[in-house]
């Protein structure tokens, strides 16, 4: 007897037939169909679907055979696949590779054997459609073609099951990559949540101090404790308003995270904007009193927007409050509301202080930029007036901007619609605003 | 409806302090104070004040508790609530609302305006909510 030897490709042939998982599975209809249109067309009493594995031979279907695999040394289809054509044994008892096998010397009794390859898209010969007779035979033409064919269609049926194990590894990837994705947001989401209690909680925490502290300071300087000497006042009111600055900073650092994650909160209300701006400079009366700065205000037509009353003002302070810094004494700052076309609203805050560089221009609504030459920082601001104020105006579906020259001062502007378009960040259910009560 | 008499309810020592010296020096009250929410309630059903300030962060009853309490109560039901504190984000200025408060008044707060504010939350607070 003579064994097979192994096929050029074996390694890539059990890496395609593995892939197939056909191999110790149930008997199917789709391939039982083909081996009994087999066993019918050339007429014998046994047709095999065989597939060749590392050391057996194991029938995915099976008719007149009741063995489900042999040792692949005796096996006919081990020779099959080393072929692209039909193999045929005509008669075992006469060819000196087969007359001792023991299949054939024994049950099931192999006479006649007939196998086609199964090759794979890819060319691998994984095993055989074969018909086998207990007599020597011959097969017609007819016979051997429809054999072919019908190895054919068995192939076709064993890629298909090659592509579905891909396609289901490829889909077992994509849901653990999914799975590993959701936990990845999940935990994003803790730490957001830890941050914000965080800066809620400091915001808090930091308050509270405050509170004594600016209380004390202002009854001092109110004098409801008597009078204090000159000297004391003086101390009493840098303290005071020191420590107002770090109220205001305080606040304006929470705005900012909340700005960031997206949860400021407007509430449009209709405004009139000549009794907005009206007072804004009645607050800003004793800052402008103090620099001997002019405030000039035109407010061009009956104003009515739907706005955050509350947030435009605080741009507008913001604005404001910056330009009085930098004005020089004896001259004015105006500020001017009109309106644009397609339901806009500009307003502009111009100052004749000593303008921008160009170069600075596009920093300067990042948060805490400060500009060289001590600016607002050394006047008391904390850096985060405008990138507050750029958020305030774009969730309102506005825009923000500055124009300036050096030597020639600048001008800050916004446009809002009329009715504001709220535009957020993130869609978050929020936070944010200020006091009922007023 | 004129102030004479006000509570003031809060845990921290200090600020209940500058809170009297603002509401008598300034607002020329009589002023009865709190430490705790468990005090306010005795103290409001003994003192009958006109308004109550109650700080919102407390250990133990906290302020919200204490409103609740408060309204419950027949003696104290009438008394305007105005809480004080630094939680002023909107969603809880609105629980606050929800709850029947008069108003907020944020701390820090300013000793010296302390007394208006009072005043212009209750001119513009209706009857209070059952």
């Amino acid at each position: 007897m003579k064994a097979a030897p192994l096929p050029g490709d074996e390694i890539e042939r059990l890496a395609a037939l593995s892939e197939a998982a056909l191999l110790d599975t149930p008997p199917e209809p789709a391939f039982d169909d083909l081996t009994r249109l087999a066993a019918a067309i050339c007429r014998t009493p046994i047709a095999l679907v065989s597939l060749i594995d590392r050391d057996r031979q194991w029938f995915k279907s099976r008719v007149g055979l009741d063995a489900s695999e042999t040792p692949r040394e005796v096996a006919f289809c081990a020779h099959a696949i080393l072929g692209e054509e039909l193999f045929l044994v005509a008669d075992a008892h006469e060819d000196d590779r087969f007359a001792d096998n023991p299949l054939v010397t024994a049950a099931p009794n192999v006479r006649f054997y007939a196998g086609a390859p199964l090759a794979t898209a890819d060319g691998h010969n994984v095993g055989t459609l074969c018909v086998i007779d207990h007599g020597p035979r011959q097969l017609d033409d007819e016979q051997r073609n429809a054999l072919m064919a019908l190895a054919r269609q068995v192939a076709a049926q064993i890629d298909l099951r090659r592509t579905n194990g891909r396609l289901a590894k490829v889909n077992g990837e994509l849901v653990a990559r999914a799975r590993e994705a959701q936990v990845v947001i999940e935990q994003r989401k803790v730490v957001e949540r830890i941050k914000n209690e965080f800066v809620s909680t400091v915001s808090h925490e930091l308050r509270t101090p405050l509170t004594s502290i600016r209380g004390a300071l202002g009854l001092l300087e109110g004098g409801v404790l008597g009078p204090l000497s000159e000297g004391a006042m003086e101390l009493v009111q840098i303290a005071r308003a020191n420590t107002d600055r770090l109220v205001r900073l305080v606040t304006d650092i929470l705005d900012l995270e909340k700005i960031e994650a997206g949860k400021l909160d407007l509430s449009p209300t209709h405004v009139d904007v000549r009794q907005l701006v009206s007072s804004l400079v009645d607050s800003l009366a004793p800052v402008a009193a103090e620099a001997r700065v002019e405030v000039w205000a035109d407010v061009r037509g009956d104003m009515e927007v739907v706005v955050d009353e509350d947030r435009i003002a605080q741009v507008l302070t913001n604005l404001m409050s910056n330009a009085l810094k930098f004005s020089p004494s004896e001259e004015r700052v105006e500020l001017r509301v009109e309106a644009m076309a397609e339901g806009r609203v500009r307003f502009a805050v111009r100052d004749r202080g000593p303008g921008i560089a160009e170069a600075d221009l596009a920093r300067l609504f990042n948060r805490f930029e400060q500009l060289d030459g001590g600016g607002p920082r050394k006047k008391g601001g904390t850096g985060l007036g405008l990138a507050i104020s750029k958020a305030i105006v774009e969730q309102h579906g506005g825009t923000i901007g500055v124009a300036s020259k050096l030597g020639q001062g600048s001008t800050f502007w916004f446009e809002v619609p009329r009715r504001s378009v709220e535009t957020r960040r993130n869609p978050e259910a929020g936070l944010g605003g200020s006091a009922y009560h007023r | 409806m004129a102030v004479s008499k006000v509570l003031l309810v809060d845990d921290e020592p200090h600020i209940r302090r500058i809170g009297e010296l603002s509401l008598k020096g300034v607002g020329k009250w009589k002023v009865v104070l709190a430490s705790s929410g468990y005090e306010a309630l005795e103290a409001a059903a003994r003192e009958s004040p006109d308004v109550i300030l109650l700080d919102v962060m407390m250990p133990g009853m906290d302020g919200q508790e204490t409103l609740l309490e408060l309204r419950a109560r027949e003696a104290t039901a009438a008394i305007p609530i105005i809480f004080m504190t630094a939680k002023v984000q909107k969603h809880e200025v609105d629980r606050y609302r929800e709850l029947g408060a008069a108003g907020v008044i944020p701390k820090p707060f300013d000793p010296m305006s302390l007394p208006g504010q009072i005043v212009d939350i209750l001119a513009s607070y209706a009857s209070p909510r059952p």
